[in-house]
């Protein structure tokens, strides 16, 4: 089933792969080096061709061309980009969606980048149903990461708000909160084991894991 | 002073009964009532002139003018009984109505939830950017919402305090995107969570989310 979902994608995406490739060649043109528009064409290309989005490649191209960072750099850092893409779709087909559109890729992919693995991702995907959106789960607990949450209790503080039934804009506000108790002093790992504590004591809850001792913060001093 | 008669001599003052048909005890009473009323002056009593000329000038005064008779007029709360015979699909057709007038109002602006950031043209949100650069000649910002283009957005110096703002009209979706110190030197913006740029070096971008009610951490 998931091979002929994929095949689908693929079936429906060569039209727009043949359109990707000049679409990236006048974008990146006069941005950055010949080598790098050659190499990331070729790579948006069979990017498209698997009907992932490719913005967000040449996004990266345009960032790396802007930083002056080295062409072999910059083919790498698109090349990463690319498979995260990939990885990102694999996981969200695994979690439910079989064609999902290009901002919940996207979602899956800064989730990775973020430091949450792909099963977290799938995880997520599974708990996101309606009215919670996969794509803004995800932006959601990436941004936890990002700001030094442990990729699991991010992923677990998630799904107790939305096993506690709040509200998507609760969701949402997390990160807020989560920077709002670490201005007053707590550690990230602390602020969102206080709000998971909450959320299970919401009607419904259910409480998160605590994190295991001496990993509370590993992104920050 | 008298309090008041008994109502029998009140009767009898009224003409209702005779002296002779009160009883004894009252006889005294009815007799001095009808000698007071008999010594009242009954000739018919005519103002001067100019006193009520007088007093009409004065109630003229006070009265109330043509305006504030209008606003009290407005003001003043009356109970009104309205009677509406309607048609079942004139009460759709204007639930309908409604349903779409406040479907339009709503689609259409939106309150910020941030003081950052306020509504402009659905697909955009203005949203402030500020960095404490003390020292800095120019700082401008580059993301993904102007392709990375380090001279689009300049901050301007706000004082001599070091602070550096500017209000940009940014795309709806998440965004990554880092501030530019003096055209050479790339900074993060310490209010937003930051990940990895994917160039090496330990780089890395600022993340803001830019939603339909403004700015937000995400």
């Amino acid at each position: 089933m998931r091979a002929l979902g994929l095949a689908v994608l693929v079936l429906a995406a060569q039209p727009l792969a043949l359109g990707a490739q000049a679409d990236v060649a006048a974008r990146l043109e006069g941005r950055v080096p010949p080598q790098v528009v050659r190499a990331v064409r070729d790579i948006a290309a069979a990017t498209a061709a698997r009907g992932l989005p490719v913005d967000p490649l040449i996004q990266k191209a345009i960032e790396g061309g802007a930083k002056h960072v080295s062409p072999d750099r910059v083919i790498a850092a698109v090349r990463t980009l690319a498979a995260r893409l990939d990885q990102a779709a694999a996981a969200l087909h695994d979690g439910g969606i079989a064609t999902p559109e290009a901002d919940v890729v996207e979602g899956g992919a800064d989730a990775l980048n973020a430091g949450l693995s792909a099963d977290q991702v799938r995880d997520l995907v599974h708990a996101s149903r309606a009215p919670y959106d996969p794509a803004v789960t995800l932006r959601v607990a990436a941004t936890l990461a990002a700001l030094g949450v442990p990729p699991q209790q991010a992923v677990e503080l998630v799904e107790a708000t939305i096993a506690a039934g709040r509200a998507p804009a609760d969701l949402l506000s997390l990160p807020s909160q989560v920077q709002a108790s670490v201005a007053r002093g707590a550690t990230p790992a602390q602020a969102a084991s206080g709000l998971g504590r909450a959320a299970a004591h919401a009607p419904g809850g259910r409480p998160p894991r605590e994190p295991p001792p001496g990993q509370s913060n590993p992104h920050k001093p | 002073m008298t309090t008041g008669y008994h109502p029998l001599v009140k009767r009898l003052l009224d003409g209702e009964l005779s002296l002779a048909e009160l009883p004894p005890e009252l006889q005294v009473e009815g007799e001095e009532a009808l000698r007071l009323v008999g010594a009242v002056d009954r000739a018919p009593v005519t103002l001067p002139a100019a006193l009520e000329a007088r007093v009409m000038e004065t109630v003229r005064r006070h009265a109330a003018s043509p305006a504030r008779r209008a606003w009290r007029w407005l003001a003043t709360p009356r109970e009104l009984e309205l009677r509406v015979r309607v048609r079942p699909w004139s009460l759709w057709a204007g639930a309908l109505a409604a349903a779409a007038a406040l479907a339009l109002l709503v689609s259409r602006a939106p309150e910020p939830s941030t003081p950052q950031a306020r509504i402009v043209p659905r697909d955009r949100v203005y949203v402030r950017f500020v960095l404490f650069a003390p020292g800095a000649r120019r700082v401008t910002v580059a993301g993904t919402f102007n392709e990375w283009d380090q001279n689009a957005a300049p901050l301007v110096s706000a004082g001599s305090k070091g602070v550096w703002t500017t209000t940009l009209a940014v795309p709806l979706g998440q965004h990554q995107y880092a501030f530019v110190v003096d055209g050479r030197r790339w900074v993060i913006d310490p209010a937003q969570p930051a990940v990895d740029d994917g160039f090496g070096g330990g780089r890395r971008n600022s993340m803001v989310a830019v939603t339909a009610q403004g700015a937000r951490t995400l």
